[in-house]
């Protein structure tokens, strides 16, 4: 770094090069300037991807706000005395003490209805969601790795599943099994949501497996599944990670769009029934807010928590992406000091 | 037009993929609607009215006898009678309530299209500024609220606190339907305002991304150095050199988007009482008349992959290269 005070990086002027010098600005005050932070010490340690994971201020926000969730959910019984199931008092009552979030046109507690349903609807939503991109990594990389008639059948319904439209294709199997309870919910949505998945993840071994290290490994004669497991798989995870998080967003809104139009079980408690008898009790139009809202400000903030993780993991496997963030500050601190902006 | 060819034949593989998926779903499963409609009589039928009733609900003869019949009745429009508006066939109240999802689906399509590519486009051209550093993770956060509750805010809020807008509809009943009257358009336009807004507004985050992060990969591309080098003006560069050529992997998710949006329309016609596919489909699910649910599948499916098929059609005129082969 001590070259940059050293070499002026402007046409000189009249001033001479101790001048300078001296008012060039040191090397922890560039840094600030140019908003880059060290890394703290704890995370030497770590993997890189793990570490720039926890360093990203985005992702940590959408974990945090996930934790929060989680452990409220998990914790559901020692924050409420009420059964989320009965009749907790006299319907549609105002939030108060007793009630935090007010009662249902039925009279049960919906704080207790809400953190009850968290339960489900967000274990559903993750193992969902992770399923589906199980689905998708197997599937993309026997694709990809396999080549040819595998990869072209395999190709061939990754197309059909992100052709033919997700929502109206799951009602049709919901309708058919009665009642649908929030398991088999999740278990269409995952058969159903691999598509995104098994594409990307397929690219990336199909420019994988042209690698020295893979053909290396072929030539030791490694088995084939030792290969995708050892040598493709690890290179595989930020991408299933992100196959991850994007599947468990959309089954967390599939599923609660699903049971607010009347294909769940109703008597199930998830955030997607809660909505569904709120819109059914009319809780909206009788101003009974406090029924509808809290399902909603839940699913919310799932939804953009998830969509911080995913930013964070986006950074991480596209530098590119992340690079040009920092680009806008880069440009400010040539701007100020008489450089042309117009770098790329 | 071999790549046409190939894509034409695709769609018709999975056309009937899914003919064949909406035929096997109800024979796999327990209890056809058939056999449910029959234990609703609780044994009043005699053998020939159960016959019947399994003749008018295609599950006669072998399976490959009834997937033929099937397939053929499919390409009549014939979708079977509506349980629900009894005498009335499948197709016509699927054809009724289609033109409504078409308004709201296409306006919604439309307008996030292109207001989120050029956002994406802007936000990648000053890439680190303050458009793009606060509008990005923003609209993108949008595209995780699901079109169910942004519905329901904007329902709440302007149809019944600020009543500026109907309570549902598709257009005033006093008019007579008639697209040639500037009034009734207005009307549809009208009503058709929040439903088109909420889908807008969870969709339009995606195109600004797309086109965002496909810009800035070809940036750095010769052919961008090489403009600025012939010195053309930044908005030639931009609009005729990055945006056209990062417009076209837009322009193929746009199709597999329709998807996605008449999904969003189904949740949303039924927060705003609105005639369309979705409120139909809705009461169906409540009736449990599989004819419709399952027609609005093959419909729905039908015009995803027309619109597929349009995209492939305008990405070969977009792009030169794809038309040698």
């Amino acid at each position: 770094m001590s070259e940059l005070a050293h070499t002026p990086a402007f046409p000189l002027r009249a001033e001479s090069a101790a001048d300078l010098a001296a008012a060039a600005p040191s090397h922890p005050e560039l840094m600030r300037e140019l908003g880059v932070r060290p890394r703290p010490g704890w995370t030497a340690n770590l993997p890189a991807g793990l570490a720039s994971f926890l360093t990203n201020g985005k992702g940590m926000a959408g974990v945090i706000i996930l934790l929060v969730l989680v452990v409220m959910s998990a914790a559901a019984p020692l924050l409420s005395d009420y059964n989320p199931n009965r009749r907790a008092g006299k319907p549609h009552v105002m939030p108060s003490y007793e009630h935090v979030l007010g009662t249902t046109r039925l009279g049960k507690d919906v704080f207790t209805q809400l953190v009850y349903g968290g339960r489900v609807s967000l274990s559903v939503g993750i193992g969902a969601g992770a399923f589906a991109a199980l689905i998708g990594l197997a599937l993309g990389i026997s694709a990809g790795y396999f080549g040819g008639r595998t990869d072209e059948i395999i190709s061939f319904f990754v197309n059909v599943v992100l052709v033919l439209p997700g929502l109206p294709l799951i009602i049709v199997i919901a309708t058919m099994v009665e009642a649908a309870s929030p398991m088999v919910i999740g278990l269409v949505l995952a058969l159903t949501g691999w598509g995104w998945a098994a594409r990307t993840i397929r690219t990336q071994t199909l420019s994988l497996r042209t690698r020295e290290f893979v053909l290396s490994a072929e030539l030791l004669g490694e088995k084939k599944w030792r290969i995708i497991l050892i040598e493709i798989f690890p290179n595989m995870l930020s991408f299933f990670m992100g196959g991850l998080v994007l599947g468990t967003i959309a089954a967390i809104l599939a599923e609660a769009a699903l049971e607010f139009i009347g294909l769940g079980d109703p008597n199930a408690v998830t955030w997607g029934t809660m909505l569904f008898w709120a819109q059914n009790n009319l809780a909206l139009q009788s101003g009974a807010w406090w029924e509808i809202w809290p399902p909603c400000i839940a699913i919310m903030l799932t939804g953009a928590a998830l969509v911080l993780v995913n930013f964070a993991v986006d950074e991480i496997t596209n530098p590119q992406l992340k690079a040009s963030r920092k680009i806008g500050r880069i440009k400010r601190f040539l701007t100020r000091r008489g450089r042309g902006a117009d770098v790329f | 037009m071999i790549f046409l060819a190939r894509r034409i034949a695709f769609y018709f593989a999975a056309f009937f993929l899914a003919i064949t998926f909406n035929f096997l779903i109800p024979r796999l499963m327990p209890g056809s609607p058939s056999d449910r409609i029959i234990a609703s009589f609780q044994g009043r039928l005699n053998e020939s009215q159960i016959a019947a009733i399994r003749k008018a609900y295609g599950f006669e003869g072998n399976l490959w006898e009834q997937y033929v019949t099937y397939v053929q009745s499919v390409f009549r429009l014939d979708f079977g009678i509506s349980t629900v508006q009894f005498p009335e066939p499948t197709a016509s109240l699927l054809f009724y309530g289609a033109q409504w999802t078409l308004v709201i689906v296409g306006l919604a399509i439309f307008f996030a299209f292109f207001i989120g590519s050029f956002m994406g486009i802007h936000a990648a051209w000053n890439r680190g500024g303050f458009f793009d550093s606060f509008f990005t993770p923003i609209n993108v956060m949008m595209n995780a609220f699901t079109p169910a509750i942004v519905a329901l805010v904007l329902f709440y809020a302007f149809s019944l606190q600020l009543k500026w807008f109907p309570l549902g509809r598709a257009h005033d009943p006093n008019l007579m339907p008639n697209w040639f009257d500037l009034k009734f358009v207005g009307s549809v336009l009208y009503h058709a305002t929040l439903p088109v807004l909420s889908i807008f507004l969870v969709s339009f985050g995606g195109w600004h991304l797309g086109m965002r992060n496909v810009m800035i990969n070809l940036l750095n591309e010769d052919f961008v150095v090489m403009a600025r080098a012939k010195g053309l003006s930044e908005n030639r560069i931009k609009y005729r050199y990055v945006a056209r050529n990062a417009i076209l992997p837009q322009i193929t998710a746009l199709a597999l988007s329709i998807g996605f949006a008449l999904g969003g329309a189904l949740v949303t016609e039924q927060v705003f009482n609105y005639p369309g596919l979705g409120k139909f489909t809705f009461t169906a699910i409540g009736a449990r008349d599989y004819s419709f649910i399952q027609g609005q599948l093959l419909l729905l499916t039908c015009s995803v992959l027309v619109a597929n098929l349009l995209s492939d059609i305008a990405n070969v005129i977009l792009d030169p290269r794809l038309r040698g082969r």
